[in-house]
């Protein structure tokens, strides 16, 4: 058994046959399982390595193994690791010993047997939906296990969008591996790009200043407040509510549009590089900034009122999908939804190289009931603290900086975490000589499925779409 | 409710949007053939009311059967290939299809190859192409009003 010590990073390699031991270890110290991935096995050796990340405050504690061709499933003790190990059975050929039935998930079998949660009874069917969707949305399948109109279980399948972008960046500059993780996804981009970006310059032994964290902390919350209005927006399409539907979409717009004037992009692709920030903001452009943010701030609140006070949107939202804290924990969700049903978990509190501050709290509410109506209200409540921290970034220029190196120098693996508008997403990147050897994104959509699958058992099949826009989970971010 | 309503004239009245100056329609359907979710923010932007699809008489419609255009997003993965042609099968004659936004016309995609099933234009005629990495909802409105 090795040990090295990084700055937060603990690489802990073991032999296969401890690799579980050494799990349940970790999870008994009070650590969460964040992410599995496997790998090449490192210096050219035959076989895979096969680690798991786990995290405990801002510490990172990776668990490796290498593999020939099967290893100890850790599904039972950590119910979240379930995709990560079906993701690996069937992208590099891995038997988990202890993962049965393994359904795959990457491989789309025409078979149903293989793929669904056997569901019998009497009357029981099943109803598909998707790929292609009636509306605009992503693809992806769903396949509805009912009695009557009443949901027994739910399988996604999803994987439809999946583009292989971690292997096509194998091999590529350390610098140029950005785009494949920004490209995951459009609405993630920033989240994705800042991810990489740390864990890139960690491996490479840099660290980001105190001008960078600023800089990326201001486009991060650029990002979640457009993303918190599409989903309010949403989840008023939901339930067919036009008016807040617009509403929201409008003020989103108005947001997109501030992201174009400021950063270049509507979506603000390329604000984030690797070992520097070259994203600034000073002069009448910032004060011009600051005064568009405080009256889509105010607009914003008024028009979160009338949502408050539509007694019959409100109406449709109490009690519905909900995902008690309990499955909350156990399935591994994080963001927003976990949130909503009462987690205190926010990767925003555990973040040294950005700018949130020890004085940072997630926000918190006062009644998690965990169902449509907490994912709501938790956005609104997010919203008004994104405007707020904004106010208060934007009080300063925000400037061009490269990074430093840190004492440690380069490290053999990068892990950053870092809060998106729908959870924490974990960036592995390996590099060697310069080029990425392994790059590994698993975002909070990819974490959340699982919850919104919980979720939907035992609702009804038309108020699937409520739920899932409550959740409003990316398909890209988790197909990649 | 009033409050709502009220914003949205306002919108309206900034956005300052020119009436429909003629009776034409098309009935667009959109596939995500493996796009990364910003054309489809973009897409759906394009029928909010900053921009407002409807009033050139465009709308996007629930099934193939009933749309004379195919939008389609993202390089096609393997994966989606078979939904894609099948959602294109189900279309009326005539159709039109339009590639949407870079991946869709195959420019600086990034994907592993194996997992990308072959550029849209060597899968279906392509019509009408809009670039942009998303293509902005203006952008997606001017190309496709061209051709109508």
């Amino acid at each position: 058994m090795s040990q090295g010590a990084q700055h937060g990073v603990e690489l802990q390699t073991v032999e296969a046959g401890v690799w579980r031991e050494a799990c349940a270890e970790a999870l008994d110290s009070g650590a969460r399982f964040a992410c599995a991935y496997a790998g090449a096995a490192p210096g050219g050796r035959e076989g895979l390595a096969w680690s798991a990340v786990f995290v405990r405050g801002p510490g990172v504690r990776v668990i490796r193994t290498d593999v020939e061709t099967s290893v100890d499933s850790i599904v039972d003790l950590a119910p979240g690791a379930d995709w990560d190990e079906r993701e690996a059975h069937d992208g590099y050929g891995l038997d988990f010993d202890g993962h049965e039935p393994m359904r795959p998930l990457l491989v789309h079998d025409d078979d149903l047997e293989t793929w669904t949660v056997p569901v019998t009874g009497e009357g029981v069917h099943q109803v598909a939906v998707g790929p292609i969707h009636a509306g605009v949305i992503e693809s992806g399948h769903f396949r509805f296990h009912v009695v009557g109109e009443r949901i027994l279980a739910l399988d996604p399948r999803l994987f439809y969008k999946h583009r292989g972008l971690e292997r096509a960046a194998e091999g590529a500059l350390v610098a140029d591996g950005l785009a494949y993780a920004l490209r995951a996804c459009g609405a993630c981009a920033v989240t994705n790009s800042v991810a990489y970006a740390q864990a890139s310059e960690m491996a490479q032994g840099l660290v980001a200043t105190r001008p960078m964290r600023r800089a990326r902390t201001v486009l991060l919350e650029l990002e979640r407040l457009y993303n918190h209005l599409h989903d309010i927006a949403a989840i008023c399409a939901g339930v067919g509510f036009a008016a807040g539907n617009m509403a929201f979409a409008a003020l989103k717009e108005r947001a997109l549009r501030l992201n174009a004037q400021i950063g270049g992009h509507r979506f603000l692709f390329g604000t984030v590089s690797v070992g520097l920030n070259e994203f600034e903001l000073g002069g009448v452009e910032l004060q011009r900034a600051r005064g568009v943010l405080r009256e889509l701030r105010a607009d914003t609140a008024t028009a979160w009122r009338e949502l408050e006070f539509a007694a019959s949107f409100q109406a449709r939202l109490d009690g519905v999908g909900e995902l008690t804290i309990a499955d909350a924990r156990r399935l591994g969700s994080v963001g927003p939804a976990a949130r909503a049903s009462g987690m205190r978990i926010d990767t925003r509190t555990e973040s040294p190289d950005l700018w949130y501050g020890s004085t940072f709290k997630a926000v918190a509410l006062a009644d998690p009931t965990g169902d449509v109506a907490a994912r709501l209200q938790i956005r609104a409540a997010e919203l008004e603290q994104s405007f707020e921290m904004l106010d208060d970034l934007l009080a300063e220029p925000v400037e061009g900086s490269p990074s430093e190196p840190t004492r440690a120098g380069a490290a053999p693996i990068g892990v950053a975490r870092v809060e998106s508008p729908r959870g924490e997403t974990v960036c592995v990147c390996e590099a060697d000589l310069g080029r990425v050897k392994r790059l590994h994104l698993r975002t909070g959509s990819y974490a959340n499925w699982a919850g919104l699958a919980n979720a939907c058992a035992g609702e009804l099949l038309p108020d699937f779409p409520l739920i899932n826009k409550s959740f409003e989970l990316c398909y890209a971010c988790v197909d990649r | 409710m009033f409050v709502l309503l009220r914003q949205l004239h306002r919108v309206r009245r900034q956005a300052g949007l020119p009436r429909r100056s003629d009776v034409r329609s098309l009935a667009l359907r959109h596939v995500d053939a493996g796009s990364c979710n910003a054309c489809e923010h973009e897409l759906t932007a394009a029928s909010a009311p900053a921009y407002d699809l409807q009033r050139f008489g465009l709308d996007i419609v629930a099934s193939p059967r009933h749309a004379d255009a195919l939008l389609v997003t993202g390089a096609v993965t393997t994966r989606m290939s078979v939904a894609l042609s099948r959602a294109y099968e189900a279309m009326p004659e005539p159709r039109l299809v339009v590639a949407l936004g870079d991946c869709a016309i195959g420019c600086g995609v990034l994907a592993d190859a194996d997992e990308l099933a072959a550029p849209l234009d060597e899968l279906l005629p392509v019509d009408i192409r809009v670039p942009g990495c998303p293509p902005t909802p203006d952008a997606i409105a001017a190309a496709i009003l061209a051709r109508l």
